[in-house]
């Protein structure tokens, strides 16, 4: 059993680069951790304001995902991909936030300034005060779509859709099958399809 | 094919295709299933306009200052993480409040005696200076007189 689990730490230790460069970290390489922080920040960041919808809590809590990395970097062990460990620790403090409804109590709104509404680059140039209105109202039913879905399910498709992860990563990272992983996802679009099937 | 939808286990095809995450081989075999099953392409067609409506939100920024804010933290955990690695070393309740107070307290003692008020300043220096060449001068006067007085007196002698 040993001996297996000590396998696959090599695998996946030989065949990934992020694994490489944490047991690097392990050793007490700064540069190693600055090289994961510049690969990460942005999707772990980008995932965890999805996940609350809350631009100030996303950031404190992607703080806190890195800062976690570094403490634990002396018990790591490559024993999964480094993407899957780190957005487990991403969904565990998105979760505990929710559950503590830190993020609702600032919740950002339509009409607030945000990045991807105000400051917005369409193909076109700039886009028409129409097209912004409208992109907007598009973005807000979007938001309240993922909003509306149950933690996991939203976890799952956060993941899927923007991440890029595979479904056993996913699976990991929720801590179950990937069967049910891919019944998660399954129920999650079909809430989609039924909420954001017009806007095509 | 296996109608996708027929079978729930194999509706992620779906899914995966619409991700384009399908290969190129399978990719064909759905697409050309989709042509004939009406229920699988509306699947595949109200999927898609999921995707793309998900597009629509963009990612947002990284606060700028987000790395010097992290390494500052990383600091501070830093320096925590000494104090807790060398606190085993000293007795069970021991602050260092008051040995660095003691410390402190030394080492501002010690300034203020060896501070520059209390050493003699430049002007000292050149009066005790002409002081003690005066003084010199007087004692080397004095010995010239001494020396002079000997000679005369023995003078009457040497000439007897």
């Amino acid at each position: 059993m040993d001996q297996r689990v000590n396998a696959s730490m090599v695998a996946v230790a030989v065949v990934e680069p992020d694994a490489q460069l944490m047991l690097r970290v392990k050793e007490g390489d700064a540069a190693s951790f600055a090289l994961l922080l510049e690969k990460h920040r942005a999707p772990v960041n980008h995932f965890l304001y999805r996940m609350v919808q809350n631009r100030a809590v996303a950031d404190e809590l992607a703080q806190e995902v890195f800062l976690r990395v570094y403490r634990a970097r002396a018990s790591y062990e490559p024993t999964a991909k480094f993407t899957t460990w780190l957005f487990r620790i991403a969904m565990h403090l998105a979760l505990n936030s929710l559950r503590d409804g830190r993020s609702e109590r600032g919740q950002e709104r339509l009409d607030e300034e945000t990045p991807e509404a105000g400051g917005r680059q369409v193909p076109d140039r700039r886009p028409t005060v129409e097209q912004d209105l409208v992109y907007r109202v598009k973005l807000e039913e979007v938001r309240c779509a993922i909003q509306g879905l149950p933690e996991k399910q939203r976890a799952a498709v956060l993941m899927h859709k923007y991440q890029e992860l595979e479904y056993s990563q996913i699976a990991r990272v929720l801590n179950c099958s990937e069967s049910a992983v891919k019944s998660l996802l399954f129920r999650a679009y079909e809430t989609l399809r039924a909420r954001l099937a017009h806007l095509a | 094919m296996e109608c996708p939808i027929q079978r729930r286990e194999n509706a992620d095809l779906l899914l995966a295709y619409c991700a384009r995450r399908l290969d190129p081989e399978t990719a064909a075999v759905l697409e050309r299933h989709m042509q004939v099953c009406p229920a699988c392409r509306a699947f595949g067609e109200s999927q898609q306009a999921v995707w793309s409506a998900l597009d629509l939100w963009e990612a947002t920024p990284v606060s700028e200052d987000f790395d010097r804010r992290l390494y500052d933290r990383l600091g501070r955990e830093e320096r925590a993480g000494f104090w807790r690695r060398v606190r085993p070393w000293f007795p069970v309740g021991f602050r260092p409040v008051l040995p660095v107070a003691v410390a402190s307290a030394i080492v501002t003692v010690a300034f203020l005696v060896q501070s520059p008020s209390s050493a003699p300043s430049p002007a000292q220096l050149e009066t005790v200076d002409a002081e003690q060449v005066e003084r010199v001068l007087d004692d080397l006067d004095m010995l010239r007189q001494l020396n002079v007085a000997p000679r005369s007196a023995d003078a009457p002698t040497q000439a007897m």
